[in-house]
This record gives structure tokens, C-alpha cells and sequence, in this order.
């Protein structure tokens, strides 16, 4: 592995090389919503939040996305134009992690071009999150403050410098393009950052042991919990559009004149029409199964098909929730729960 | 540029009174202004809010919703309803920034042939005015 | 000041009846200063009850939230009371819904708060921040005092109160059944102060401020499902048939849908914050609806949620309404 080191003065020249030759991807603010935006024209400060209110998954995946565009009475379609070169500056490990969540999904039984195209061709580089929140547990579901899964290269910030790792070879190019602004790290450099990420992984005050949930959600079935959690559940798409992971989508055709496309839109299980049927039957049709399927996709259903949780632990369902639902008082009930 | 704008105005006329009084004025050969898209309603009253929003996203520079005269409504009262819907209408757009002149409202009777050219005149000139409108539209956003 | 011990005997009381289902109340949240809507349906759980300065939640959205499910052949629908803790800006929601009948005044149960105006989040989590433990608050003499694992908190309320607390005009439901403790004195007064500021740019301005508001939303819907008069069981913006509103997420489409929702909201807006309140992105939605408000209470004397009497402002009038701006 491969290890420099970046003075924090340099940041500004770091940016600005990334970002021409690259679409550069920062945490900016849009109204008082934070998230992953191009960088357009001069950033003033360089400020990396926490965490980003939108996830970074809308980077490959965005809310809409036009698929192909065609015309009334044509038989043509003509695609949206090839993704440039990118790079995603900032990312947290566990938004990184997300990303290799959502790989396994949309390259599994059939590759969904618009996603992997755009993951080949973005570079992330992430910062190691040394002041975690109130409501992180990334720490009980694989990850930790300086996870390096689905990261080029991680970011650790010294104080006066950041301690730069490339991790892949993606990363490494990336590296080649700014290497005149580092430095060498010295040894005890790579001490000091993983002191730091050690008090980082203490200060993380929640956490809930997975163990036996996978198995457990589903004989849970009928469990009258569910009702009791859905209660005051409002049903809207805070939990699912603000989440990592969360990548179900709808396929819209929209038209203009005689012009039209057919996108993707983010979807979520926690709407009604999510699961409507053309019938007007719906198989979740209130607020419990939507709810209860919500916890076994993250925790039981993806795990069998793909052997891991779908769930990052980085709090933000938590967070942002306006009723106080709890994904770890859920499943520390689902723990307690007898059969 | 701005003399050549032509602007395009969505009309929602009732079928009662306004619709008659602009069949009156075609009838009686009154000249105006061909700017105007004339959707038939059966009555003031049926014109849904999002009718507006939907034509200004669409493309309409300007949208006017005529009806009958107070009191001489078809169904009784449903002019005062939309009068109440769409002074309410007017702040709004005018609140979010959407200039007041793009929005506009009469009162025309089956024997007001020449008060719709009137009518149609000030309203195709205010649109005119305001230019074409952008602030909203579809316009393919992100296609 | 709500007495706890008698919210608690009262609850227990109430639920204990058989005619009434359950209990809408506040119990505190998980960790900090969260608290969460609890549903009180056996005597035990009202133990849990709470009011504090925390108890933002408006629990009206829950009278009108429940699923209407068909019933299998032969099952009676359950016809029990519901039996509702209201501040006053909730019980205002409660006069709407029965004047809409989107409820029957029989068919619930109001225990009136008196209110001293709830916390504003985001203000006390930036004061005391990573607060793992659950925090409790209470009101005494104009102040809101923090129970924090450190110590105790007392801060003046006008430092940490929601904003729409502070223009409060009904700290006192205005319908209940039964109030717990004494009526608070009304320490605001509602002059839109907000609105008028933003009215007085000009339009430009005022669009690059929308514009850039709604351009930030997700559409999660969050604002729509936590009002509590949003109950239409076909809401335009699940529809396909017709596409009122297009799913893709661009300024058009949202513009479109929070000009609809605000729209649907005039003259019915009680202005209770929740839809500001719950908004991940940070949108103010609560000025474009006191817009409305302050149109139909200036233009037209009306101030929704008041009277259980009265008509819905929309589907009334006047003859003498204001004509001013028709050809």
C-alpha cells in the first residue's frame, strides 16, 4: 500500500488538479440540503460536513436518471451521453462501504450498465470520520471510522496534514496526477492516524449485535411488534431516499411534445403505491408491512442473497426520522422478542 | 427580439358565458389577437388550481380563466367559488416570483363579444410584457 | 403545568373504557431529546406518558393516518373512540378535520394541553450536541429547564422555542373534552413578520429564493404524510392517470408540487410547523403556507381551526368577496 502524505495547505491545488481533469464531486450545500454536487466554478472554503444529508449514492444513481429518449411514431432511441472521468472527494467510509453494497446488487443477475459505468469510471476518495455522531453504528454492521471497502484512496486528517492511503489501483492513478503536492509520510504518521481512528471506533456509543437477526426477522413474521413499531409511522420516503443503500427505483416514460424518455426515479417501500397493483389490490397494504419488509430487506433478505446487511450503520434514517423510529431500538426488539 | 414575442395564453372559458361571448365575437366578425388557446370548461368553477400549474409547465406564458358575471352563474355560485380559488391562486404565483401579469381572471357574458377582445387584448399585451416564461417550465430538464 | 400523576390516572381511565381503542400520547424517544407518539392501548403503557417542552409531534396526522383496510365478510369495523392529547396548534388541526368531516366529533376523545410552546430540535441539539442519553425537559416560569446527565439546564424558552411557538396565538386548545392543568396566558401575536420580509423583495429575488428552495427537495413526502390535513385518500401526487406531477425530481415538477400542496392548504392550514419541522431538506414551508394564511385571514376574515362550526373556507364564499384583480 501505498502512503503520502498532504499538507492541509495544499488542499485548494489538490481540488483544483482533481477537478480539471476530473467532474469532481464535494459535499455542497443546495438550499439547507447537503450533498454530493459537481464542483462549479470557485468553492470558497473547503468544508467537509459529518455526513451529507443525501446520501452519495445519487452520484451513480441518481433520483432521475434518463435511461433512452425516443420519439412519437419513431422507432429510434438515442442514450444519454457517455459518464465523463469523476472523482467523489469526501466520502465517508460508510457511504463508500454503501457503494460496495449496491455493486453486488446491480451487477447480479443482470449488470445494470448506467450504474457499473458510472462506478468504473469514479474515483473515491475518502476521509476517515474522526468525530462520529450521535447515532452512528457502523461499527455493528462491518464497518468502522476507517473502513476502507469500496474506498481508492482514504483521507485521514493529521491536524495540520492528511494522511493520504492509496487503496486500489484507480486510486493510485489519481495519486500519479497530483503526486507533486505530497509529501512522504513518515512512520510514525501511520501511528498517529490509527491512534486516531482507535478513539474515533471508542467514541461510536451505539451499537446492536447482529447475530441471529437474519434468521430471526422472518419467524417474526406475525409478531404483533410490527403493528406497535408502525404505529406512528408517517409512510413517507425519509428513511429509504436518505439511506445508503436503499436503490429501488420506478421506470417512468415522460413526454414533451412529441418528444419523450423513460427514467428511473427513485422509489420507496414505504409508499402505498410502491407494491399497488394494477388490480387495485396491494399485497402491503399499511404502514406495518411496509415497515416490516423495510427491516427484513436490510437485515434478512439481502443477507441471503448476498451475504451481507444492507445497512451501513451511518444513522441518518435515525437522524432524520421525525417520529423517533429507531432502526436499533427495532432490532434490539426483534433480539428481545421471544417466538 | 421583444416586439416579435408572440406569447402563448391558455384561456379556460365557461361554457355558459364566456365561451359564447368569444363564439359571439367570432359571429360578429370582431378582429383580435390569435394568441389566445381556448379550452372549453363547463364552468368557472371546474378549473382546478393545478389546470394553471400544469400550463405554465407546459409552456403557456400566460393563462387566464374566464367566467359568467357574478350572480349570473349557470350552476348558481360556481363563479364565487372560483373567485375565491383563484384570488388565492394570483398571491401564490405572485409570492413565489411569477410575475402577477401572467395570471389573469374576467368576467365575460354571452352578449360581452366585444369585452372578450377587450379582455383578450390586456391580457395578450400583459403577457407580452412579461416575456417568455421560463421560471418553471418543463423544458427538459436534465434529459 | 400539566400535572404527570393525573395524565396518567386520566389515561389509564380512558383506556380502561370499551369504547375507546387507545390512547394517541408522547412517551420519550429512544436517545436525547427525541420523543416519539406513543399508542396507549392498555393501562401499563401510560406509564410511559409524557409532556414536556419536547412533545413537538402534532398527533392530530394520526386520527386521519390509519390504513382503511377492507374488512373480510362479516367483521364489524372498529367503531371505538380514539382518544387524542392536543396542544393548542394541534387541537386546531382536530376543529379543521371535523369541520372538513374528515372526522366525527363523536368519534374521539381530546385531552386538551396547555402549552408553553415546544422546543425547536434543531436549536437544542446544536446547543447540546451527541446527547446519547434520553434528556428530559420541563417549562417553569419562561424558561425551559434540560435535564442532562451533566446537570441541569435552564435556558430563557425564546432561545430554544420553534418558531412558530413564538408567534403562538393559541397556546390553549380551543376543543377538548377534558384539559389538564390551567390555561396558559398568550404571550404572541401572529403579524407574519416572515412573509411580509420576503413579500417586500422583488419578484426576482423572491423566485432565485424558491427556486432554489424547491430545488433542494427530495421528494420524500414527509411534509404531506405528517400534516394533518393532508388525508385525501387519492392524493394527485400518487396518481398516474392523470400525471398531475411527473416523479422525476427537477425545479419544474417540485415547484409544481409544492405550489399543489400549498395550494390544497389554503385556508386550511392550522399552522402547526410540522411539514417545516419534518422537511430533511430544510425547505421554510411554513411561509409559503402563512402566505395563504395571512391572505385569507387579511382578505377574507377567516382563520381556519377555530370554529367546528364553520364552513371550509374553499368550498364557501361571500358575495361581497373581493373582485378587484378580475377583468
Amino acid at each position: 500500500m501505498d502512503t503520502k502524505k498532504l499538507s492541509k495547505d495544499k488542499l485548494g491545488e489538490f481540488v483544483a488538479v482533481l477537478a480539471k481533469q476530473n467532474k469532481l464531486y464535494i459535499p455542497q450545500k443546495e438550499g439547507e440540503n447537503l450533498k454530493f454536487k459537481p464542483l462549479s466554478g470557485d468553492q470558497e472554503e473547503l468544508d467537509f460536513p459529518r455526513i451529507t444529508t443525501v446520501p452519495p449514492k445519487d452520484v451513480f444513481f441518481p433520483q432521475t436518471e434518463t435511461l433512452y429518449r425516443f420519439e412519437q411514431g419513431g422507432t429510434d432511441i438515442s442514450f444519454p451521453k457517455e459518464e465523463e472521468e469523476a472523482v467523489v472527494l469526501g466520502i465517508r467510509p460508510c457511504d463508500a462501504r454503501a457503494m460496495a453494497i449496491m455493486d453486488s446488487l446491480f451487477s447480479w443477475d443482470i449488470d445494470d450498465p448506467y450504474f457499473l459505468n458510472k462506478r468504473e469510471k469514479t474515483t473515491l476518495i475518502g476521509l476517515a470520520c474522526l468525530e462520529p455522531g450521535v447515532n452512528c453504528f457502523c461499527t455493528s454492521v462491518g464497518g468502522g471510522p476507517a473502513s476502507t471497502e469500496g474506498l481508492d484512496i482514504l483521507l485521514t486528517d493529521l491536524g495540520e496534514d492528511y494522511l493520504l492511503q492509496v487503496l486500489t489501483e484507480k486510486g493510485g492513478k489519481i495519486k500519479l496526477s497530483v503526486e507533486e503536492l505530497l509529501e512522504e509520510a513518515a512512520e510514525d504518521d501511520l501511528d498517529t492516524a490509527e491512534k486516531l481512528v482507535k478513539e474515533a471506533t471508542s467514541k461510536i456509543g451505539r451499537s446492536i449485535n447482529t447475530d441471529g437477526i437474519q434468521e430471526k426477522l422472518p419467524e417474526l413474521w406475525e409478531s404483533p411488534l410490527w403493528k406497535n413499531l408502525s404505529n406512528s409511522c408517517l409512510g413517507c420516503g425519509i428513511c429509504t431516499f436518505l439511506c445508503p443503500t436503499c436503490h429501488c427505483f420506478d421506470i417512468q416514460d415522460e413526454m414533451e411534445g412529441l418528444e419523450g424518455r423513460r427514467c428511473r426515479v427513485w422509489d420507496s417501500c414505504m409508499f402505498e403505491e410502491y407494491t399497488l397493483h394494477a388490480s387495485g389490490h396491494n399485497p402491503r397494504p399499511s404502514r406495518r408491512e411496509r415497515l416490516r419488509n423495510r427491516i427484513n430487506h436490510k437485515y434478512s433478505y439481502f443477507v441471503q442473497n448476498f451475504g451481507k446487511i444492507a445497512c451501513v450503520g451511518c444513522g441518518r434514517c435515525i437522524d432524520l426520522c421525525p417520529v423517533n423510529i429507531d432502526v436499533l431500538d427495532i432490532l434490539s426488539q426483534v433480539v428481545k422478542e421471544a417466538i | 427580439m421583444k416586439e416579435q414575442f408572440e406569447p402563448n395564453v391558455v384561456a379556460f372559458l365557461c361554457n355558459w358565458c364566456s365561451y359564447a361571448g368569444a363564439d359571439l365575437a367570432g359571429t360578429s366578425r370582431v378582429q383580435y389577437q390569435p394568441n389566445v388557446n381556448i379550452i372549453r370548461v363547463m364552468c368557472s368553477g371546474r378549473v382546478n388550481p393545478l389546470f394553471v400549474i400544469n400550463a405554465l409547465q407546459q409552456g403557456a406564458d400566460g393563462v387566464l380563466i374566464s367566467g359568467c358575471h357574478p350572480g349570473d352563474c349557470h350552476y348558481i355560485e360556481g363563479n364565487f367559488y372560483a373567485r375565491r380559488r383563484f384570488g388565492l391562486m394570483k398571491e401564490l404565483l405572485d409570492y413565489v416570483g411569477v410575475d402577477p401579469r401572467r395570471f389573469n381572471m374576467s368576467w365575460v357574458s354571452a352578449s360581452e363579444g366585444n369585452k372578450w377582445k377587450d379582455v383578450v387584448e390586456e391580457v395578450v399585451e400583459k403577457a407580452k410584457e412579461a416575456g417568455p416564461f421560463e421560471q418553471f417550465r418543463r423544458n427538459k430538464i436534465n434529459w | 403545568m400539566v400535572d404527570l400523576e393525573k395524565l396518567k390516572s386520566i389515561a389509564k381511565e380512558t383506556v380502561s373504557r370499551d369504547d375507546v381503542k387507545y390512547l394517541i400520547g408522547w412517551r420519550q424517544g429512544t436517545y436525547g431529546f427525541r420523543v416519539s407518539p406513543h399508542f396507549v392501548e392498555k393501562p401499563e403503557e401510560a406509564e410511559e406518558l409524557i409532556f414536556s417542552p419536547l412533545c413537538t409531534n402534532n398527533l392530530a396526522s394520526y386520527l386521519v393516518l390509519p390504513e382503511k383496510l377492507p374488512l373480510p365478510r362479516g367483521v364489524e369495523p372498529d367503531s371505538r373512540k380514539v382518544a387524542l392529547m392536543v396542544k393548542g396548534c394541534d387541537s386546531r388541526a382536530v376543529v379543521q378535520q371535523i369541520v372538513e368531516q374528515g372526522i366525527k366529533r363523536d368519534e374521539i376523545i381530546v385531552i386538551g394541553c396547555p402549552c408553553e410552546g415546544v422546543i425547536d430540535l434543531e436549536k437544542v441539539e446544536e446547543r447540546f450536541p451527541n446527547q446519547l442519553e434520553s434528556v428530559t425537559a420541563q417549562w417553569s416560569n419562561g424558561k425551559i429547564i434540560f435535564h442532562l446527565p451533566e446537570g441541569n439546564e435552564e435556558i430563557p424558552k425564546e432561545e430554544v422555542l420553534a418558531t412558530k411557538c413564538l408567534t403562538c396565538r393559541y397556546p390553549n386548545p380551543v376543543l377538548s373534552d377534558l384539559m389538564l392543568g390551567d390555561e396558559v396566558e398568550t404571550w404572541g401575536d401572529e403579524k407574519y413578520e416572515d412573509v411580509k420580509e420576503l413579500e417586500a423583495k422583488d419578484p426576482q429575488e423572491r423566485w432565485s429564493f424558491w427556486e432554489e428552495a424547491f430545488s433542494s427537495c427530495v421528494r420524500c413526502y414527509s411534509c404531506r404524510n405528517v400534516c394533518p390535513m393532508c388525508y385525501c385518500e387519492d392524493c394527485i401526487l400518487d396518481r398516474l392517470n392523470p400525471t398531475w406531477i411527473n416523479r422525476s425530481n427537477n425545479a419544474s415538477e417540485n415547484t409544481a408540487f409544492h405550489l399543489a400542496r400549498a395550494f390544497h392548504l389554503a385556508g386550511r392550514c392550522i399552522e402547526c410547523g410540522e411539514c417545516e419541522r419534518v422537511c430533511p431538506a430544510g425547505i421554510p414551508l411554513t411561509k409559503l403556507n402563512r402566505k395563504l394564511s395571512k391572505v385569507v385571514q387579511e382578505n377574507y376574515e377567516y382563520i381556519p381551526g377555530i370554529d367546528p362550526e364553520s364552513k371550509p373556507f374553499q368550498s364557501s364564499y361571500r358575495p361581497e368577496d373581493q373582485e378587484d384583480f378580475i377583468l
